[in-house]
C-alpha cells in the first residue's frame, strides 16, 4: 500500500526537497552565467549575425 | 605563438533544408486537413461515413502524429540543418546521411499515414505507430544524430551557440524517451504489447508524452528562435546570459513534469506532487525565454508592421508565453480537476501547436524561401493575409475550446444536496450544451488551414522557375585545440567533489541513523577538502565550465545527465516496485481469450480517444462512475487505456452496467440509445469476424509480461471463445438482437462487460478474501 498511506507522509518534505534541488541547480547556473566574461558573451551572441552569401541577396 | 589559420570557402548543403521545408508544408496541410475533418466530425457524426478508416478514433492519431512528427518534425529538421551549418561554420558532414534522413523520415510518415487509418496501432497517444515503424524511427533518429554530431566535430567555430545546445538536448532526450516508451513484445508483424502495464504504462507514457511536447515541440523550436529571430531582427539576442539560464533550467525541469497528466488518478501521490511542483517551476525559465525572444526586437519594433517574418515570430513567441503560462496553471491539482478530460486541454495544446509551432514554422519558411531560391518572396501581401487568417483562426479555436472545456468541467463535476447528488447526471448534457462551440472550433481550424494553403502557394510561386542556391562563406580554419574528451571532461576536481557532496548529502537524508551520521561527517569532510584543494592548487573551476561549452561530447553527456535525473527518480521506483504487492487491496481479474480479442478491437478503433478508463479521486467522478480507480484494477492492461479526454463517459466500471443488448444497439447506432450522441456508428463490427487465430501468440506474450493467463492450446482458446460467444449471442437473442458468436461485436461486448471486474485481495496480494465485487454508481448517471 505505498500509495496514499505511507507516501502521504512524504508530502510535507517533498515540496521542500523539490525546491531545494531546483534552487541549487538554478543558483549554480545563474552564478556561472553571471560570471561569463563580457567579451565571450559579445562573441557568442553575434554568431547568428555573421552572414553568408544567401544573406546578401 | 604563430597564427596557423588558413582561409577557405565553405559551401553549405542547403538541399536537405529545401527538402524538409517542402515536406513540412505538404504534410502540415495533410495533418491540418485531417484535423479540420475530425473537428467537424464532433459536430456532425455523419462525417464518419460509416467507414472504418474514416472514423474519429482512427483519424485522430493520424492528425496528432502528422502534426507532431510530419509537420513540426520536418520543420525542425529544416531549421536545424540550416542554422547548425552556419553556427558552426561547417558544411553538413554527410550528404548521404542527410538524404537517408530525409527519405527515411518521409517513408516513416507515409507508413504512419497508411497504418493508422487501417487501425494498426499500439493504443498509446502519440506513440501509436506499430513496432516496425518504431524501429525505423529510432534508426533514422540515430542517422540524424550521427550527421549532427559529425558536423559539430568538423566545425570551424570553437564555441557552441545556445541554439546548438537546444538541438543537442533534443537529440539525446527524444532518443531516450522514444526507446523507453516503445519497448514492446511483438505478437505479429503489425501488432505488439508494450512491456509496461497499468499504472507503470501510464507513467512511462506521460513521461514520454509530456516530454515529446518539451523536447520535440519546444526545445528545437527554441533553438530555431535563438537563431532565426536575431537574424530577422538584425540584432543579437536580448540577453545571452538569460538564454543560458533558460536552457539549463528548462532542460533540468521539464523532464520531471510528466505526471501532471495523471493528477487525481491512481498514480502514487508523491509522483503527482513532483509533477505539479516541477510544472510550476517551469514558469520561470519558460517566461525568461519568451521575454528574451520578444526583447530581442528592442529598437526594431517598427519591423512588426511591415515584415511578415517578424509578425509570425512575435505572435509565435507570444503564444509560447501563453501556452507555458497555461501549462503550469493546468498542472495545479484543483485546476486540473476542472480542466482534465475536457476541451480546455484541447485549447491548450492547440495554442501551442498552432500558435507556437505553426507560426514559428511560417516565420521561418518566409525567411528561408527567398534565401534558398535567391528570389524575393512572391507576395508579402499574401503572407500578411496568411498571418491574419491564422491568428483569427487560432483565437476562434482556442477561445471556443476554453469555453467548451470549462463548461464541460463545471457541468460534469456539479453536485446538489451537499455534494451527494450529481447536478447533471446525463453525460450527454455536457456534450449537447457545447455543440455550437464545436462549429466555431472547426471554423477556426479551417481558417488556420486556409492560411497555410496560402503559404504553400506563396512559396511555390517564389521557388518556381528560380535557381536553388546554397549559401557560401569564407572562414579562417584554425588548428583545433586539444579536446577535453569524456575522461578529461569528468575526471576532474569540480565533478568529483560535487558528485561526492551530492552522494553524501543524499545518504545523510535517506540512510538509517548511524550511516546517516557517517554521511554527514563525510559531507563536511568533503566540503573542507574541496576548500583546501581550491586554496592549494589555486584552481578556478569556472575554466572547466568554459571549456565544457567548447567541447561537444562532454557537454552532451552533461545535458544527458540533467535529463536522466528526472527520469530515473520517477520511472525506476514505479517500474521496479512489485505491482502484485502494491495494488491497494484490489486486483484486476484477467481477461478471457474472447475478452482479450475484444480489447484489441477497442484499441484498434481508438476508443481511448474519447473514453477514459480512470475514475479520479474527485466527488463528481465517484458519484457518476463509482468508487475511484485503484492501482490494482488495471495492472494487467498492456497497454493501459486510462485515456486523456472524455468526449464520452468514463468506462472504467462499464461492465454489467447495461445489458449486452444495450451495447449491441449502441454500437450499431449510438443515437438509438443515447439521443444527441456524437459517437460514430460501427457497422463493420457486425460483419467482420473476430481474429481468434492470433490469440495464442497474444496470450503467450501476455504471459511473458506477467499476466496470469493459463497455458492453453489453440483449440482450447477457440473453444473458450466459442462458448463465451454463444452465451452472449443467446442473451442477445432474448432482446431481438441477432448475430453469431464469431462476430467482432460479440468480442467487444465481452470486453466491455468485463471492465471494472476485480477481486479483493490481502495487503500483499494474497488470494481473494471475499468474492469479486463491483460497486455500481451511486446515482443513475449515464
Amino acid at each position: 500500500m505505498f500509495h496514499r498511506i505511507l507516501v502521504e507522509e512524504w508530502q510535507r518534505v517533498l515540496t521542500t526537497i523539490s525546491f531545494g534541488i531546483f534552487l541549487v541547480t538554478f543558483g549554480i547556473i545563474a552564478l556561472r552565467t553571471w560570471r561569463m566574461p563580457r567579451e565571450s558573451i559579445r562573441r557568442l551572441e553575434n554568431l547568428p549575425l555573421e552572414n553568408d552569401t544567401n544573406d546578401h541577396e | 605563438m604563430t597564427n596557423t589559420a588558413t582561409k577557405t570557402t565553405i559551401e553549405y548543403d542547403d538541399t536537405p533544408v529545401r527538402q524538409f521545408m517542402i515536406a513540412s508544408i505538404a504534410w502540415g496541410i495533410v495533418g491540418m486537413l485531417v484535423g479540420v475533418l475530425i473537428a467537424t466530425q464532433l459536430a456532425f457524426f455523419q462525417l464518419n461515413f460509416n467507414t472504418p478508416w474514416l472514423t474519429f478514433g482512427r483519424l485522430r492519431p493520424l492528425h496528432t502524429n502528422a502534426v507532431i512528427f510530419a509537420f513540426v518534425g520536418n520543420m525542425m529538421f529544416a531549421g536545424v540543418y540550416y542554422s547548425t551549418q552556419r553556427l558552426v561554420k561547417a558544411r553538413t558532414a554527410s550528404k548521404f546521411l542527410s538524404q537517408l534522413h530525409f527519405w527515411g523520415w518521409q517513408a516513416i510518415i507515409l507508413a504512419a499515414a497508411v497504418t493508422l487509418p487501417l487501425g494498426l496501432t499500439r493504443g498509446k497517444e502519440y506513440a501509436e505507430l506499430i513496432w516496425p515503424i518504431n524501429i525505423a524511427v529510432a534508426l533514422i533518429w540515430v542517422v540524424f544524430g550521427i550527421n549532427f554530431f559529425w558536423t559539430l566535430g568538423r566545425r570551424n567555430e570553437r564555441s557552441l551557440y545556445v541554439a546548438i545546445w537546444f538541438y543537442i538536448s533534443t537529440i539525446i532526450t527524444v532518443a531516450m524517451l522514444y526507446i523507453v516508451n516503445h519497448l514492446s513484445i511483438p505478437t505479429s508483424l503489425t501488432h505488439s504489447y508494450p512491456i509496461f502495464g497499468g499504472v507503470q504504462d501510464a507513467l512511462v507514457q506521460w513521461w514520454y508524452g509530456h516530454n515529446a511536447v518539451a523536447f520535440f515541440l519546444t526545445t528545437p523550436i527554441l533553438g530555431i528562435m535563438y537563431y532565426f529571430l536575431p537574424k530577422a531582427a538584425g540584432r543579437p539576442v536580448y540577453s545571452y546570459r538569460l538564454s543560458v539560464v533558460h536552457f539549463w533550467s528548462l532542460v533540468f525541469l521539464y523532464i520531471w513534469a510528466g505526471p501532471h497528466h495523471l493528477l487525481n488518478t491512481s498514480l502514487p501521490r508523491w509522483l503527482q506532487s513532483l509533477g505539479m511542483i516541477f510544472s510550476l517551476m517551469l514558469w520561470a525559465p519558460s517566461w525568461g525565454g519568451m521575454l528574451n525572444g520578444l526583447l530581442t526586437l528592442r529598437g526594431a519594433w517598427d519591423k512588426l508592421r511591415t515584415d511578415p517574418v517578424i509578425k509570425f515570430f512575435v505572435a509565435g513567441v507570444t503564444f509560447y508565453g501563453m501556452s507555458t503560462f497555461e501549462g503550469p496553471l493546468l498542472s495545479i491539482r484543483p485546476v486540473n480537476a476542472l480542466a482534465h478530460y475536457s476541451d480546455w486541454i484541447i485549447a491548450h495544446v492547440h495554442a501551442g501547436a498552432l500558435g507556437w509551432n505553426g507560426f514559428m514554422a511560417a516565420g521561418m519558411f518566409y525567411w528561408l524561401a527567398p534565401r534558398l531560391w535567391n528570389r524575393p518572396l512572391h507576395s508579402v501581401a499574401a503572407a500578411n493575409m496568411h498571418f491574419w487568417l491564422g491568428l483569427v483562426g487560432i483565437l476562434l479555436y482556442v477561445s471556443s475550446m476554453w469555453v467548451s472545456g470549462i463548461t464541460q468541467g463545471l457541468m460534469l463535476s456539479a453536485t446538489h444536496e451537499n455534494g451527494t447528488v450529481l447536478a447533471n447526471p446525463n453525460f450527454l448534457d455536457a456534450v449537447t450544451s457545447t455543440m455550437f462551440l464545436m462549429h466555431i472550433r472547426a471554423l477556426g481550424g479551417f481558417m488556420f488551414l486556409a492560411g497555410f494553403i496560402i503559404l504553400a502557394w506563396n512559396i511555390w510561386k517564389t521557388a518556381s522557375g528560380a535557381q536553388a542556391v546554397n549559401g557560401t562563406v569564407e572562414v579562417f580554419v584554425e588548428e583545433k585545440p586539444k579536446a577535453m574528451g569524456l575522461i578529461g571532461g569528468f575526471a576532474n576536481a569540480p565533478v568529483i567533489f560535487i558528485t561526492l557532496l551530492i552522494v553524501f548529502a543524499m545518504g545523510w537524508g535517506a540512510l538509517p541513523r548511524v550511516a546517516s551520521g557517517i554521511c554527514l561527517w563525510a559531507f563536511l569532510g568533503t566540503f573542507m577538502a574541496m576548500i583546501a584543494h581550491k586554496e592549494f592548487t589555486k584552481a578556478t573551476w569556472g575554466q572547466w565550465y568554459e571549456r565544457l561549452l567548447e567541447n561537444a561530447l562532454p557537454f552532451t553527456v552533461l545535458t544527458a545527465v540533467s535529463v536522466f535525473i528526472g527520469g530515473i527518480v520517477q520511472i525506476i521506483p514505479t517500474v521496479i516496485i512489485d505491482t502484485a504487492e502494491n495494488i491497494e487491496g484490489v486486483r484486476q481479474i484477467p481477461y478471457t481469450p474472447l475478452e482479450l480479442a475484444g480489447r484489441d478491437i477497442y484499441v484498434r478503433e481508438g476508443c481511448y480517444n474519447c473514453h477514459s478508463q480512470q475514475i479520479r479521486t474527485l466527488v463528481g467522478d465517484v458519484l457518476r462512475y463509482g468508487d475511484y480507480s485503484k492501482m490494482g484494477e488495471s495492472i494487467y492492461d498492456h497497454p493501459y487505456q486510462w485515456g486523456s479526454k472524455r468526449t464520452g463517459p468514463d468506462l472504467a466500471r462499464e461492465g454489467s452496467k447495461y445489458p449486452n443488448s444495450w451495447h449491441f444497439f449502441h454500437m450499431r447506432d449510438p443515437r438509438q440509445i443515447s439521443p444527441g450522441s456524437r459517437m460514430p456508428n460501427y457497422p463493420w463490427l457486425f460483419t467482420d469476424q473476430t481474429d481468434i487465430a492470433s490469440l495464442r501468440r497474444k496470450i503467450e506474450v501476455q504471459r511473458k509480461l506477467g499476466v496470469p493467463f493459463k497455458e492453453t492450446t489453440k483449440d482450447e482458446i477457440a473453444a473458450s471463445c466459442l462458448a463465451q460467444g454463444e452465451e452472449i449471442v443467446a442473451n442477445l437473442k432474448t432482446a431481438s438482437a441477432e448475430t453469431t458468436p464469431d462476430r467482432e461485436i460479440v468480442a467487444l461486448i465481452s470486453y466491455l462487460q468485463k471492465l471494472g471486474k476485480s477481486e479483493k485481495v490481502g495487503p500483499h496480494g494474497e488470494q481473494p478474501a471475499e468474492p469479486a465485487k463491483t460497486e455500481p454508481p451511486k446515482t443513475a448517471a449515464k
